[in-house]
């Protein structure tokens, strides 16, 4: 068959989204000038999974509000949407996991993947005729920030062979920040290394650090986030009454997640 | 019981082209700021943008431009654009501006708060701008100095920093701007936010997305109407400021 084909991509997101800011959303939006730059991808779906309340990260609110507040935030955009499965797992899910989740669930499902404003959730039915073209025609891609890409270094933070199938598998989409060199650590790993062509560098030219952490020290002190999340997003705080000193201790004394799980493990 | 507050207003003359979220963000952690040195109330904020006659390269039509900052404001119940820079038929100096709007709200003040003869009380209007913006105090030709001299020790500024810039620096390195550093009011931009009205175009140019970085609304409106185009940064290519114009032919 002549010429390329083109490969149609889904982003994923995984992260706290505590709360969900105008950065997050700019990844996306990024991710997606980038690939669709390059002529061989073209980008069809983005989807945040908030991360579940077992992650035990300090500070973490809620789920449900991470999630009304994703929801909020997304409904302005006509191809990024939240998914509410990883944060209703009962125990924290390794992002591996997540992402042969949401894999599987694109693999089986039923409506055209352009459809991005109809169905969320997918019937599940085998097409087992079409798996393999799928699998070329279709890609999965774990859409970060450079702090995820380094934070495949913290010893037990991630077990090898899932950064592999993530990787090797699927494919990462890093948004870099201010101060990072992430060629730098791909050439260092040699596990990074030897699926560097899976991971799509995208350089962010103009500094955008608005950071969850930021927006939530700001309105611990009253100051004003507007402008730097979606009006919606900042309203529902407020009636809600989320992010206070309070709240920030949240977890203070707890482990995070996946080093209690991986620590333990490794000691046996 | 708490001491009276002095009512502010804070006036943002620029180009606006286009107007960005960042633009916003200077109002909010302004007023944010000047709030809590609990020696002001602010009380409106004031976005101007320049007259076409100001000639900057890549300015699109100041209807334009005005009708952007309307609808990225609609949301806000405190800042509001005003027409009447654009209006002139000549660039306008900052500081006639400034006069024009400081007596207008002092007007409004007196008209609602009745004779008042406490001075401390008496509103001030005072610039709001970007670290960038002390810098150009230095380029030859653009600024007056009694107009320098009447806009920082008169009026006063209120300068939001920007990434690393430092705008302690340059009041530092300016005589002028030293001697009145009581009147220029520092606020620190701790998230880093490099997203300019330039950065905005480039990426409207090559057909990027600029979404989450202003309003939907003027997003919008920018396709709607075509603006942003290589063509249009093309404008005013040659020509020069008209500030360097007419103030090096004044005597």
């Amino acid at each position: 068959m002549e010429g390329h084909s083109i490969t149609k991509v889904v982003l994923l997101a995984c992260g706290s989204f505590n709360p969900i800011t105008n950065m997050h959303m700019r990844m996306f939006e990024l991710a997606r000038d980038h690939l669709e730059d390059t002529g061989q991808y073209k980008v069809v779906r983005g989807i945040i999974s908030p991360v579940g309340d077992a992650y035990k990260k300090k500070g973490l609110i809620e789920a449900c509000h991470r999630l009304e507040m994703t929801r909020l935030a997304t409904e302005s955009s006509d191809w990024v949407m939240v998914d509410s499965w990883e944060s209703l797992q009962p125990e924290w899910v390794e992002t591996a996991k997540v992402v042969r989740h949401h894999y599987e669930e694109l693999l089986a499902s039923e409506q055209n993947i352009d459809d991005v404003d109809t169905i969320k959730y997918a019937k599940k039915r085998r097409i087992e005729e079409n798996h393999h073209k799928d699998r070329d025609e279709l890609q999965l891609m774990l859409l970060c920030g450079a702090d995820v890409l380094e934070s495949f270094g913290i010893p037990n933070m991630w077990k090898q062979e899932d950064i592999a199938e993530i990787v090797g598998r699927h494919g990462l989409v890093c948004i870099t920040r201010s101060n990072s060199d992430p060629h730098k650590f791909i050439h260092q790993s040699d596990l990074l290394w030897k699926y560097r062509k899976n991971i799509h560098i995208v350089r962010e030219w103009v500094t955008n650090d608005i950071s969850a952490t930021h927006v939530r020290r700001s309105l611990r002190r009253g100051q004003s986030v507007r402008y730097l999340l979606a009006d919606s997003v900042i309203h529902y705080i407020k009636e809600h009454g989320l992010y206070s000193s309070e709240s920030e201790q949240k977890n203070a004394d707890v482990v995070l997640a996946p080093l209690q799980r991986y620590t333990g493990a490794s000691s046996s | 019981m708490a001491a009276r507050r002095v009512p502010l207003v804070l006036l943002a003359c620029g180009s606006f082209n286009p107007i960005t979220n960042q633009h916003m963000r200077l109002f909010e952690l302004a007023r944010d700021h000047m709030h809590s040195t609990g020696q002001y109330q602010v009380v409106g904020g004031i976005v101007s943008p320049v007259s076409d006659s100001y000639g900057k390269q890549g300015l699109v039509l100041a209807k334009h431009r005005v009708a952007m900052a309307e609808l990225a404001l609609q949301s806000s119940n405190w800042v509001t654009v005003d027409e009447w820079e654009s209006q002139q038929p000549d660039w306008t100096e900052t500081v006639v501006t400034m006069r024009y709007h400081y007596r207008r709200i002092l007007k409004e003040y007196e008209r609602s708060v009745g004779m008042h003869n406490n001075s401390n009380l008496s509103p001030q209007l005072k610039l709001l701008c970007g670290a960038d913006f002390l810098d150009t105090f230095k380029i030859p030709g653009l600024w007056r100095d009694d107009h320098v001299e009447e806009l920082v020790g008169h009026f006063g500024l209120v300068c939001v920093s920007r990434g690393e810039l430092q705008p302690e620096r340059a009041v530092h390195e300016s005589d002028l701007l030293s001697y009145r550093r009581h009147n220029i009011f520092h606020v620190r931009e701790w998230v880093k936010n490099e997203t300019s009205a330039t950065e905005v175009r480039r990426a409207l140019r090559r057909g990027l997305s600029v979404k989450y970085l202003l309003p939907d609304s003027v997003i919008e409106y920018i396709h709607q109407h075509n603006l942003y185009t290589e063509d249009s940064e093309m404008r005013n290519k040659s020509a020069v400021l008209r500030p360097l114009v007419k103030q090096a032919q004044e005597p």
